[in-house]
């Protein structure tokens, strides 16, 4: 089998430039990979449109643009006319994407090729994976272990090496977990950076679209390519910046904050470790970095789950079986059609979800929780903009432990958001985050260090980045490899 | 002691925007089931609302003319509850921040004024349309997402008259802000009276009454309850808490449903559109070509000296009354006369509108100001009428072309009335013994020597003038 | 603990069917997450003065000349008569 998608995006431009490869090349090597592989990783292969596409590319003259011919995997709630968009749920197992999301216009634009669509947590709840309609993906490092979630097709892939890019979407760490538990780079962008235009909302107020790549520079492309300013969601802007252009830059006059918090009892202490690691390499090539408390900081996750569940209640209320997706068969009534509907189109996580958001809304509950989260909300964004006046960015574990056995979380409703407790803040607060891989646990199980920064201050963040994965000695692609 | 009588009204309008709400669709429902739609209006996962400025300009004027105090930072709020024709599920209203709060209405009712109070006025997206048959309801969404706002009083109306009046009244503002069709009829203005009737200060149990068809059906629909509701206690029973529905046929009302105890909408801040804050620069920019309102116009043409009954008519007939605030210099009378008689009448045979004829602003102006100085007569007018609407000529080419010029030269006049004088001195002897009618006769005979071409006023002046010599 | 009339109430909200089985999970999960989720009301030291929005003003936005897709709506609809989409029979309008 060829190995080219293991190049760099850079190499494999050059060759692609020489005309030494094409991009049909590079969909053969994906398809056979992905259908070699056993990590359950895709919900959808688009083995025919990918190759149309790279047929079409071929004929064309390869353009300057580094993602030109390149395979992309998009995870599964994100809409590629004419393919099925499941949502890794049964109530979509038959729907198909009639129209493209934002990020889907940009991509297709610069040239890149959509492999498929990967599996994830249905509708995105969970950070196992397991809550799949399809089953949940296996961990490349270790077969036995979760990918992390919600994005863990996606997250597995790229480690894998079956693509060499993929995107995911992040609500309370779905991006960055597993990202971390697979030893790849995923960056969370500041809400409004990339369009939500075609996104199947999980909760509105949370949801940001983001790249995961094998690298810090390749992840900053990627974003590059799919931030836009796009009429069709209110809440997006553009900047209309280079995000690589930090990158191999020094870090003068840097100073970098860990919370406390960040490196309390929850996390694991070959976790935590590794985190003073990274901070004494920081320390040596002068950066200053303080551990510093934020007020509210380990009452976030609770907020988050009033917020995130609130939404999704509201959110998923239009599954309903009249307009689209699973419509169970001969209801005695509209009523019927609804609840059965919803009973068996939808999972236990998701229902779960749903049941405690409308309980969470209603009556007089809406003031009581959801409003006073949105108040907090406000002052706990306001308390890491205090941070940001005196530090460039914020470091910590992305998790407080490394990926753990398939079947491990089990049924427990708490468990479900104990993954979420390092890296909501971000979401919460709409501010860019990123997870890198730093090393390895006694397991040999990726370590991910998590990097926040300021509003709309991607660029600051991949700086750093570069920086770290320039001066660590492990090396995450020996699974890539190995394949 | 009799029942005190208390009436709220919702009044639900449709905005006459261009565009739907929060989507770009266009903002009619006329064409072909589900052909006037995209991926937001069918609540399509992955979309979002796209909020339309243009509603918050429209509301922003319904609320001067309402005079409503403006909410300056809002927000919008999702009411969550499923049916068929609510395609997210969810329904994008304002419940916190109203745009508007705290207006008046006043009415008039036999020369006495009342202000009818309104509590607010909030802005929010239309259902669907369905058409209900036996096993199954047909959904369009075509009319899913065009832009509504909500009007409620405070339960301060005390009769069916004065519900109607508010409604006429409240019609004829929105009407006149360019804001709503209002059309009852065609469901852009859907009225909902809640009655209750009481013998103390408390009031009554409400009673909401739906599907009303036109205002004077709401009058009717109030009396009808109020006189159920009065059996009923009469009787010595119990009122229920309960939503009817009006029928046009028996002229009473039916049974839908009786009110559960609190509809649980879980209300929540809208999370996919952000905050608004509406500036006093974006407010003045709502209100810069806001039409002068009836009651002002009213005032006008009262001082110009038309008929309270033209008056009516012309308010009645919001175009008319639009193309006459172009010529509030000329004399309103004739411009008022001329709209209603000939010129409707003309327009009317030929099912046509002003803006169809050859009728310009400049020719419309220089007949009025002819009729009033005099310089052509009604006849005149009206042989010529034809020309006016048809021809590009103006007034005068038209005059000039027909040979219809009227006299005004005095020496002309002079011999013409000399000549009438001596050919007809018998009638001149009978006017001078006594018999005014004579005069008449006189005028008439001059008017025909002249060939109707002569200024009847300063020909009559001059006439009556040589005859009292 | 949620009663079972509550979990009943807020199944009819969620407009999710609940066996007597799963009543009785949803009373047990519902619990545990309350119990969490309940720590909010223990917080009371920030500014009540201002809800969190995600950006500044809608104003910032202009959706002018913006084309959102209409092409194949009807495709994915499970039950069509016509151009309408057909539910069974609604009551209460």
């Amino acid at each position: 089998m060829s190995n080219y998608i293991n190049l760099s995006i850079k190499e494999i431009h050059v060759l692609l430039k020489e005309k030494k490869i094409t991009p049909i090349d590079l969909v053969n090597e994906c398809i056979k990979k992905i259908e070699s592989s056993d990590l359950n990783a895709f919900i959808t292969l688009d083995k025919e449109g990918a190759l149309k596409q790279a047929e079409e590319l071929s004929k064309m003259e390869v353009s300057d643009d580094l993602l030109f011919g390149i395979p992309i995997a998009i995870k599964d709630n994100i809409m590629v006319n004419g393919l099925r968009c499941t949502c890794a749920s049964r109530m979509l197992d038959n729907f198909t994407a009639i129209y493209d999301a934002g990020c889907i216009d940009l991509i297709k634009k610069h040239g890149m090729i959509i492999i498929g669509k990967t599996n994830m947590d249905e509708f995105a709840m969970g950070s196992t994976s397991e809550t799949s309609y399809y089953g949940a993906p296996k961990n490349p490092w270790n077969k036995d272990k979760v990918t992390g979630g919600s994005s863990g097709g996606s997250a597995a892939s790229v480690s894998a090496g079956l693509v060499p890019m993929a995107l995911g979407s992040d609500t309370g760490g779905s991006i960055r977990q597993p990202s971390s538990f697979t030893g790849i780079v995923g960056m969370k962008p500041t809400y409004g950076r990339v369009s939500r235009y075609g996104l199947v909302a999980f909760a509105s107020s949370l949801d940001q679209i983001g790249p995961m790549t094998r690298n810090v520079y390749e992840n900053a492309l990627l974003l590059n390519a799919i931030s836009k300013l796009d009429r069709r969601d209110m809440t997006s802007f553009d900047t209309n910046e280079d995000f690589t252009r930090k990158i191999d830059k020094p870090l003068e006059n840097f100073k970098v904050a860990i919370p406390n918090y960040f490196v309390s009892d929850i996390v694991d202490s070959e976790v935590k470790n590794k985190i003073l690691e990274i901070k004494k390499l920081l320390e040596d090539n002068n950066v200053k970095v303080d551990f510093i408390d934020i007020k509210h900081i380990d009452k976030t996750v609770t907020l988050y789950q009033i917020i995130a569940m609130g939404e999704a209640s509201s959110n998923l209320a239009r599954f309903d079986g009249v307009r689209y997706g699973f419509s169970y068969p001969n209801p005695t009534s509209l009523d019927d059609l609804y609840s059965k509907t919803r009973k068996f189109g939808f999972g236990n996580e998701v229902k779960r979800r749903i049941m405690v958001g409308s309980y969470l809304l209603s009556g007089e509950n809406a003031k009581t929780y959801y409003n006073k989260a949105l108040e907090i909300r406000d002052d706990l964004q306001k308390n890491f903009l205090k941070v940001f006046d005196n530090y460039n960015l914020i470091i910590g574990p992305t998790t407080a432990r490394c990926a753990y056995d398939l079947g491990d979380k089990g049924d427990d409703p708490l468990k479900s958001f104990m993954d979420d407790v390092l890296v909501m803040h971000a979401n919460m607060g709409g501010f860019p985050s990123l997870s890198m891989p730093v090393g390895f646990n006694s397991e040999h199980l990726p370590i991910g260090l998590q990097i926040i920064g300021n509003l709309r201050d991607e660029a600051t963040i991949y700086g750093l980045a570069s920086f770290i994965e320039k001066n660590i000695k492990e090396d995450f692609s020996e699974v890539r490899n190995g394949l | 002691m009799d029942y005190k009588i208390t009436v709220g009204i919702e009044v639900h309008c449709e905005l006459k925007t261009k565009e739907k709400i929060f989507s770009p669709s266009l903002s009619c429902y006329g064409s072909m089931a589900n052909t006037n739609i995209n991926v937001i209006d069918l609540g399509y996962p992955g979309t979002l609302p796209l909020l339309n400025k243009e509603v918050l300009e429209y509301a922003i004027r319904a609320c001067k003319v309402l005079n409503l105090n403006i909410t300056h930072d809002m927000h919008f709020d999702r009411k969550n509850y499923f049916y068929a024709d609510n395609p997210k599920n969810f329904q994008i209203t304002q419940n916190e921040t109203p745009i508007g709060r705290d207006g008046y209405v006043e009415i008039d009712v036999d020369g006495v004024k009342k202000k009818i109070e309104i509590l607010e006025m909030h802005i929010e997206e239309d259902t669907s349309k369905s058409v209900h048959g036996e096993k199954s309801s047909l959904l369009d969404f075509n009319r899913a997402g065009v832009p509504l706002i909500e009007i409620v009083t405070k339960p301060c109306i005390n009769s069916s008259v004065e519900a109607v009046k508010y409604l006429e009244k409240l019609r004829e503002l929105l009407l006149y802000a360019n804001v709503s069709d209002c059309k009852i009829e065609e469901g852009s203005m859907r009225c909902e009276p809640n009655v209750s009737i009481s013998k103390t200060e408390k009031f009554g149990t409400k009673v909401e009454v739906k599907n009303i068809g036109s205002i004077s059906n709401v009058g009717e629909a109030i009396e009808y309850e109020v006189a159920r509701q009065k059996e009923i206690l009469e009787k010595g029973e119990v009122l229920k808490e309960q939503t009817r529905r009006f029928d046009d046929k028996t002229k009473t009302t039916i049974l839908m449903r009786v009110k559960e105890t609190g509809n649980d909408y879980r209300y929540f801040p809208e999370p996919d559109i952000p905050f608004v804050h509406l500036t006093d620069e974006f407010i003045e920019k709502s209100l810069h070509d806001l039409p002068r309102m009836p009651d002002d116009r009213r005032n006008d043409y009262e001082k110009a000296g038309i008929l309270p009954i033209n008056i009516e008519k012309i308010i009645a007939n919001k175009a008319l009354s639009d193309y006459l605030e172009r010529f509030l210099d000329i004399n309103l009378v004739i411009a008022s006369n001329l709209l209603l008689g000939d010129i409707s009448a003309y327009l009317n045979k030929n099912n046509i509108s002003i803006s169809d004829t050859k009728l310009t602003d400049d020719k419309f102006r220089d007949l009025v100001n002819k009729l009033d100085k005099k310089e052509i007569s009604n006849k005149i007018f009206k042989d010529i009428l034809n020309d006016i609407m048809e021809t590009d000529k103006n007034i005068n080419t038209i005059l000039d072309d027909k040979g219809l010029n009227l006299i005004n030269d005095d020496s002309l006049i002079d011999t013409l009335i000399d000549k009438v004088l001596s050919d007809n001195s018998d009638i001149v002897n009978q006017y001078k013994s006594g018999n005014e009618r004579s005069a008449k006769a006189l005028m008439g005979l001059l008017m025909k020597e002249g060939k109707g071409k002569i200024n009847p006023s300063s020909a009559n002046q001059k006439l009556m003038e040589k005859l009292n010599s | 603990m949620l009663s079972k009339e509550e979990v009943m109430h807020v199944a009819h909200l969620a407009r999710i069917e609940i066996d007597e089985e799963e009543l009785e999970k949803y009373q047990r999960d519902l619990k545990i997450l309350f119990d969490e989720i309940d720590k909010i009301k223990d917080l009371d030291d920030f500014d009540e003065d201002r809800m969190f929005s995600p950006c500044e003003n809608a104003f910032d936005l202009d959706r002018r000349n913006v084309e959102v897709d209409k092409d194949n709506l009807l495709l994915n609809v499970p039950k069509k008569k016509g151009n309408f989409i057909e539910v069974p029979v609604m009551i209460n309008e």
